[in-house]
């Protein structure tokens, strides 16, 4: 049987979104497996597990972005964000969040909103949502992030753009 | 106790993570996990314990790195189930706990990482002059003696003389200075202990053991004691090279008089003196070949002539 390889099938999550794959650490799409069971570790750069999201909330290969879990706890650091942050994920993992980034927004009505939508997000019971954050200690440097569900297991997406 | 602890070669632990070889040794240096050990070809050996908890940790994980971390988490219950066992009086959990280490790790590991690292947490919490440190120090003191005894016969020509100048087993360094005589005679060297207070008969012993390396180890006894023990050693034995092991506050002196001070950890300090001696006998090996050449060719030039 002929295969068409330039069709390829869309994945959808429970609400119908599209759902796209991105290495936790270069944001690079997986290729497609070649050996069974397929790794859950990128094949690009060997450093990070592929993890999904919605396709407008997944990341960019050179989009900076960190993934939250319900405790807060950072628990992957793109390499992009590390540069970013000048950070380092084997020190930043099982860190709280607030270490490295705060809000920013200054129509947002308190500073514990942003960990209250991570939480949210993290537990998978949310839509993608934007706000702004900003380096912990730094003053004069913000970013629009978009935070959203990603997985497995469940936690939160935040990309930094 | 049993010390059979199994290993992986790069390709099976590579398989079993369902990773590339170099993925493997990508790991090793950006997150130091896991750190194998090395065959006698200089080969990598992983321990089959770390990489399954690696595995069990990848398939919940959301990166490796926090992957790496619970399977180091894992593995650290040992440590707290043997500060558990000895904290309750209980031995033959603390024997379990031990055993359950050896199912992971070297002998070497386990004591490096179960074993001192938990009489240290023991000591810290109830103080080393309490009637729980002097349990759990005779515990681990007996624990070490037993594996010194299961250690293959010395295959490698060398021996090794320690003056302990610990106060005794219930000494914190004494458990250190236990770890690390067991270390060199699982290297296959020959180990021989003795107290430095000891100098009747002290020439026998060094003349049947004759020893390549000298240990003055423990921080308890006075310089000047330990001196005399050294000065008694060198009498009967000759120049020999002599090394501190856990007598740092007295390096100062050390440094003056070419000895040597070890790192502080057992594993360290038995690297780098085999290291040393390995060193010396290889010269010496040099030495005697160019030396049988140099004689080889003067008995062509006399027959020549």
């Amino acid at each position: 049987m002929r295969r068409l390889r330039a069709v390829r099938p869309v994945e959808v999550d429970e609400r119908g979104l599209e759902v796209v794959s991105f290495c936790g650490h270069c944001a690079m799409a997986p290729e497609p497996a070649r050996q069974a069971p397929p790794s859950r570790v990128c094949g690009h750069c060997g450093l990070g597990l592929v993890l999904q999201a919605s396709a407008f909330l997944a990341p960019r290969h050179d989009e900076p972005f960190l993934v939250i879990d319900t405790t807060l706890s950072v628990c992957a650091v793109s390499a992009a964000a590390e540069e970013l942050l000048d950070i380092d994920e084997t020190r930043a993992v099982n860190k709280h969040v607030a270490d490295f980034l705060v809000p920013a927004d200054a129509n947002a009505p308190g500073a514990e909103n942003l960990l209250a939508l991570l939480v949210e997000v993290a537990g998978g019971s949310s839509e993608p949502r934007t706000t702004i954050v900003r380096p912990r200690q730094e003053f004069g440097v913000r970013f629009k992030a978009r935070i959203g569900p990603c997985g497995p297991p469940h936690a939160a997406l935040l990309v930094l753009s | 106790m049993s010390f059979s602890m199994r290993t992986l070669k790069t390709s099976e632990a590579a398989a079993l993570l369902n990773v590339s070889a170099n993925t493997l040794r990508a790991w090793e240096r950006r997150f130091g996990y896991p750190q194998p050990q090395r065959s006698a070809g200089r080969h990598r050996l992983y321990t089959h314990g770390e990489v399954t908890a690696l595995r069990d940790a990848l398939q919940q994980g959301l990166s490796i790195s926090s992957a790496v971390s619970r399977a180091r988490e894992a593995l650290s219950t040992d440590t707290h189930t043997l500060v558990g066992a000895l904290a309750g009086f209980e031995l033959d959990r603390a024997d379990s706990a031990m055993e359950s280490a050896l199912a992971l790790r070297s002998v070497e590991r386990s004591v490096e990482e179960v074993l001192l690292p938990s009489l240290d947490e023991l000591g810290e919490r109830y103080g080393t002059n309490s009637a729980l440190w002097a349990f759990a120090a005779r515990w681990a003191d007996g624990w070490l003696r037993r594996a010194q005894r299961l250690a293959a016969p010395p295959v490698r020509g060398l021996a090794i003389l320690v003056g302990d100048a610990t106060r005794n087993e219930l000494d914190p360094d004494a458990l250190a200075v236990r770890a690390f005589e067991l270390f060199c005679g699982r290297s296959g060297a020959r180990v021989m202990a003795l107290p430095v207070g000891g100098l009747s008969g002290l020439s026998d012993v060094v003349e049947s053991l004759s020893p390549d390396a000298v240990v003055i180890a423990g921080g308890h006894v006075p310089d000047d004691d330990v001196a005399l023990w050294a000065y008694r050693v060198r009498a009967a034995a000759g120049p020999l090279p002599m090394a501190l092991f856990r007598r740092s506050h007295h390096g100062a002196k050390a440094r003056t008089t070419g000895t040597r001070v070890l790192p502080d950890t057992p594993f360290g300090a038995h690297r780098q003196l085999l290291g040393l001696l390995d060193d010396r006998q290889d010269t010496r090996v040099r030495e005697v070949a160019a030396l049988s050449v140099l004689e080889g060719d003067r008995d062509h030039w006399v027959a020549q002539a």
